[in-house]
């Protein structure tokens, strides 16, 4: 028997706030149930995820704190699709994530999911307009125009978009990596860390663009940040310890 | 999209951009040159026999088709059984002897008088004909190369020569010498590496040849009208293998170098690739991408391969302007077909390994 197996699922009793206490009967666009991953280092199963419950509405906002190793980023890759769920269920729109092979994943992601990322991770070769736009194209409806002029006018854009990343501030490569993600208008946004390597004025400007996306666009954003800061721009916070949520006890 | 990703990425590391677009130009350079080279030189050798003026030519059994390598001399009064048949209007026989001391040269030794009556005579560019037993005619190529003019001494086969005259090229060889003195130098006297035939008309040139050939039925007798045609690369023994053996280097050469450049290019952009597939990038997406890059690397080797080509080619024929290199769109084509097949094949294998290249991993890579 492994590790994994002999520890109980940890239950999610997420509080949710006033506005989503009225959504309660709507369906979750997103939602994990009973989520397992183990990596194998050798003969030994170290799991990274034990048994997540965890659930998210429609355009909630929802940052994940918790320690270093305690399986957040583990957790928003899984339900990105990017990495495969070992055991239990992950509920996207609907679509169950650990059912579908890595090319189902693929095309899922395509269409509903935009990450953001801690070292921004824009294409170091393509100036800001170039990184914006392959995800348009790799979504497959071509370049967007108005889209694109919408979604870069938000992020105050308009002036950088012919610079490459290494001519450009580290919250302006966050802001086009925002850029990126919500460009395809995507039913979730997932960021890891993304004020992790930016200074205090920059993080804000981040959050603040992060929590207009959600109250203004209704964009459904799930974070994970080490910033206690940060949480108070996010409708909900959930805490992880170990691989599990332990919602109403400080992770830190 | 695609092609503005593998543009920029061509040119976010020019240094490698640039290696790998030379490496892709001498595989080009080096296919189209050997070819151009070989045929260059076959073509420009049977248009200057051709350019002799007989319509036949008679060697001995054991002869090649370069004339060059022909050994086997026959007995020189064959001419004068030849002289006597119907419709022959002259004959000549021409003694070879290959020369490779300060390059590698092929010299007739001729019968001036008769070697006028087949070839209808030099175009003097300046002396005048052979009267002596040591004089030498040069063709004005030769001269060129060799910096040879009228009155000047020049050795050859250990003999020295005096330079009579310098004659228009395209009669055969680019050296001509009396056949008495070549035969003595040669030690083979009476004999002859082949006889060049003129007939009264052309038209009859058949009909002699039937008679050549029941006179000497073993003996290889050719008309010059298709001496061209029949002076290919699988006439020659060895000479396709060579050629072949020098395109399969070039495109290993090739294949080798864009290998190990698109490897390093995924290495280097793990991190990317995993972007890409955060972004919902596919397996073939990101195959594609890796090919089409290697592709366009290699149409712009391609390019700078025909260029190279032609520069190294005016670079040869300025310093050795007897050579000929003949560059043809057919071969370029081929050459490019060569290099671009060459260029995917290298390129798979990193393609691949990006493809499969985990997602997760991929983008926590430094």
């Amino acid at each position: 028997m492994t590790i994994a197996a002999t520890i109980p699922s940890a239950q999610f009793a997420g509080i949710l706030p006033a506005k989503w206490q009225a959504k309660k009967n709507v369906e979750p666009i997103l939602k994990t149930e009973n989520l397992w991953k183990l990596y194998h280092a050798g003969k030994v199963e170290v799991p990274a995820l034990r048994g997540v419950n965890f659930s998210v509405q429609p355009g909630e906002s929802v940052a994940v704190m918790g320690p270093s190793g305690c399986g957040k980023s583990t957790l928003l890759y899984v339900i990105g699709g990017l990495a495969s769920a070992s055991r239990g269920t992950v509920l996207v729109d609907g679509n169950d994530l650990a059912a579908m092979s890595d090319a189902e994943r693929t095309k899922l992601r395509r269409s509903k999911i935009g990450f953001v990322f801690q070292r921004f991770n824009l294409l170091p070769a393509m100036t800001a307009k170039g990184n914006i736009a392959i995800a348009q194209y790799i979504h497959g409806d071509g370049f967007d125009p108005h889209r694109f002029e919408v979604v870069t006018k938000l992020l105050g854009l308009e002036g950088r978009l012919n610079h490459k990343p290494s001519e450009m501030s580290g919250g302006e490569q966050q802001r086009v990596a925002i850029a990126r993600a919500i460009i395809n208008e995507p039913k979730i946004l997932l960021a890891d860390e993304p004020t992790g390597n930016l200074d205090t004025k920059n993080s804000d400007v981040v959050l603040e663009m992060l929590r207009q996306l959600n109250k203004e666009l209704g964009q459904t954003i799930v974070m994970i940040t080490h910033n206690p800061e940060a949480v108070t721009y996010f409708d909900r916070v959930v805490h992880m310890r170990d691989g599990v949520i332990v919602d109403g006890i400080p992770a830190d | 999209m695609m092609g503005e990703l593998i543009f920029r990425n061509l040119f976010h590391r020019p240094l490698r951009t640039m290696i790998g677009v030379l490496a892709i130009a001498v595989e080009v350079a080096l296919v189209v040159l050997v070819v151009g080279l070989t045929s260059g030189i076959l073509t420009e050798t049977a248009k200057r026999v051709e350019g002799i003026g007989a319509d036949i030519m008679v060697q001995s059994p054991s002869a090649q088709m370069i004339l060059a390598f022909s050994g086997s001399p026959m007995p020189i009064k064959i001419a004068d059984r030849l002289t006597e048949m119907k419709y022959v209007q002259a004959v000549s026989p021409v003694f070879f002897q290959f020369n490779s001391g300060g390059g590698i040269d092929l010299v007739y030794g001729i019968d001036r008088d008769s070697f006028r009556g087949v070839s209808g005579g030099f175009v003097f560019l300046s002396g005048k004909d052979m009267e002596g037993p040591d004089d030498l005619l040069v063709d004005d190529l030769a001269a060129q190369a060799k910096h040879v003019k009228v009155g000047d001494t020049y050795s050859l086969l250990n003999h020295d020569w005096h330079v009579a005259g310098i004659v228009e090229h395209g009669k055969g060889a680019r050296l001509f010498v009396p056949i008495l003195t070549l035969q003595d130098l040669g030690g083979a006297h009476d004999k002859a590496s082949v006889f060049l035939v003129k007939c009264t008309r052309p038209e009859h040139t058949e009909d002699v040849m039937n008679q050549i050939q029941s006179l000497l039925p073993n003996y290889k007798i050719r008309p010059l009208k298709d001496y061209l045609s029949l002076m290919t690369s699988t006439n020659i023994p060895g000479l396709n293998a060579f050629v072949n053996a020098m395109i399969a280097l070039a495109v290993c050469i090739g294949l080798l170098v864009i290998f190990l450049t698109m490897y390093t290019t995924v290495i280097e952009r793990t991190r990317d690739i995993g972007v890409l597939k955060s972004l919902g990038a596919n397996s073939p997406f990101i195959v594609l991408a890796v090919l089409y890059e290697s592709a366009a690397l290699c149409l712009g080797g391609i390019f700078a391969g025909v260029g190279l080509s032609y520069l190294a080619r005016a670079c040869f024929l300025k310093g050795f302007p007897t050579l000929s290199i003949l560059i043809t769109p057919e071969w370029i084509l081929r050459a490019g077909i060569i290099a671009l097949v060459g260029a995917i094949l290298g390129a798979s294998y990193p393609a691949w390994m990006a493809s499969r290249k985990d997602a997760v991993e991929a983008l926590t890579f430094d």
